[in-house]
């Protein structure tokens, strides 16, 4: 059974176009504290991409991409 | 006889000039009274801003006095909004006077928050207001070669393609100079990629590519440190420079976040298709004081009056207006020097960055001209 991680913060950028869900989770990634759980939802496409492009790059932790019911969600660790 | 509709413009930028000239045409004085409140006395027009830090524009052709840009019949109070109530249709000013609506369309644009970036104050340089691109222009005159490093500092910002604009510009201008070998050009950006559209960031980068621009993606600013020349960004990059020109972070005004319109980046959600905010079918919002998810710019400033107005005058009218806006926009952005590409697009069609022009750059470089006469008049 998949475990279930527990976001500290939920960020639900449904509906929002590209680039509001990676600015949405840089917001929460800029007031979370080093080992935060943050979960980001989102329908555009582009977020699959380009949020996991940037938790690389700002060397944090990508945990999960879960395909839901017509939206992503995208859970990270904050780590720096 | 019914007393006329009271139609309150807050804001008296492009997005509140635009609306109060355009609904002016479409109404009848008789039943429609228009009331811009606005605390700006010069209307600068800023795509200009790109070309004046160059001294390729004079800015006085640039600049209007803001009373005399409405139309004949719209009343313009010189004052500032402090405070709005929604559910009493009222909007306190700072003079102490207040004023009730019976709509209320707000376009007050948005806001620098230069706080934002520690080291930003008295270290970067920008182009985004009259004043600072004046500045340019002086520092620009004394640069003789170095490192320059340009980008948005964070997302959303006013007209997403202007820091390209202004860098295809200055490469013209340091090789006009004789010094774009002495000078590294990086172009910074806040997503992987070098703009917000994709089709148009690929455009874009072969543009760079062959200018010999490096480019800096996943950039978004964290902190500039003036003592050892460099800016960081939050995802950890560090870049040095010798003259940093950053887009400073933009937020909502905050007589907004204070009226309990909008959460702290002041932007207001309203429908996509209505422009209108929340369940309230008497208020609006236009231009940069959104939080829509298309360009901060007056073209979506121009298509969003052509909307609104016409559904309030069909309301007012006792019409039925049926349209909606789908979130259309057409911008004529510069790709280099003399070239220009015009963009249409709109909430579910991106544009198509295919075709640069000289006659589109012509546009450009006349559009203060019809702005000015044009556009805000409401004509266009
Ligand atoms: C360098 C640069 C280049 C650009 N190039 C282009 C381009 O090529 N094409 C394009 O379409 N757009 C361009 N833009 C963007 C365009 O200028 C803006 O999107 C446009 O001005 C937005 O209009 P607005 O009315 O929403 O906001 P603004 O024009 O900023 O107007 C808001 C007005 O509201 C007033 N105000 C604020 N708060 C209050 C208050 N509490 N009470 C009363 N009044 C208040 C302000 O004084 C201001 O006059 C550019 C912008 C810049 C900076």
């Amino acid at each position: 059974m998949a475990e279930e991680i527990k976001a500290d913060k939920v960020v639900d950028a449904r509906g929002s176009f590209c680039p509001g869900p990676l600015m949405e989770l840089i917001k929460a990634y800029k007031e979370a504290k080093a080992g935060d759980v943050i979960s980001v939802y989102s329908t555009d496409n582009g977020t699959k991409t380009d949020a996991p492009a940037w938790i690389k790059k700002s060397g944090n932790e990508l945990i999960k991409i879960i395909d839901r019911n017509g939206y992503v969600e995208i859970v990270m660790k904050k780590v720096r | 006889m019914l007393a006329a509709k009271k139609v309150v413009i807050l804001g008296d930028g492009a997005a509140g000039t635009i609306m109060a000239n355009k609904l002016r045409m479409l109404t009848h004085s008789s039943e429609t009274r228009i009331v811009v409140i606005g605390n700006s006395k010069k209307h600068y027009f800023k795509p200009d801003g790109v070309h004046i830090p160059f001294k390729l524009k004079r800015y006085q052709n640039s600049v209007k006095p803001t009373r005399f840009l409405f139309n004949y019949g719209v009343e313009y109070i010189f004052d500032e909004a402090t405070g709005i109530d929604v559910s009493q249709r009222t909007v306190r000013l700072k003079s102490g006077n207040s004023t009730s609506y019976d709509y209320l369309i707000i376009a007050t644009g948005d806001r620098f928050d230069y706080n934002e970036i520690p080291g930003y104050i008295g270290e970067a340089r920008h182009f985004y207001d009259l004043q600072h691109s004046l500045e340019l222009a002086n520092i620009l005159d004394s640069f003789n070669g170095g490192k320059i490093v340009i980008g948005p500092s964070s997302i959303p910002y006013q007209c997403p393609p202007a820091p390209y604009e202004f860098t295809f510009l200055l490469d013209k201008y340091l090789r006009d100079r004789g010094i774009r070998d002495k000078t590294e050009i990086h172009y910074t950006f806040p997503l992987n990629r070098v703009f917000t559209m994709e089709n148009v960031a690929n455009f874009v980068n072969r543009l760079f590519d062959e200018r010999g621009i490096i480019t800096h993606t996943l950039f978004n600013v964290e902190s500039i440190n003036g003592l050892n020349k460099t800016v960081t960004s939050i995802e950890g990059e560090d870049v040095k420079y010798d003259l940093l020109i950053m887009v400073p972070p933009h937020k909502g005004q905050k007589m907004i976040t204070d009226s309990e319109l909008a959460g702290p980046s002041g932007y207001i959600d309203v429908d996509r298709h209505k422009l209108s905010y929340k369940d309230y079918d008497d208020v609006f919002a236009i231009g940069d004081a959104t939080n829509l998810p298309i360009s901060k710019a007056g073209a979506t400033a121009h298509f969003e009056s052509e909307y609104l107005a016409n559904r309030i005058a069909h309301e007012i009218s006792g019409n039925v207006y049926d349209e909606t806006y789908n979130g259309e926009v057409a911008c004529t952005t510069i790709t280099g020097a003399g070239k220009a590409m015009t963009l249409y697009f709109s909430y579910d069609r991106p544009p198509r960055a295919e075709f640069q022009s000289k006659m589109d750059y012509l546009l450009k470089w006349t559009s203060a001209d019809t702005y000015f006469s044009g556009m805000l008049r409401g004509i266009m």
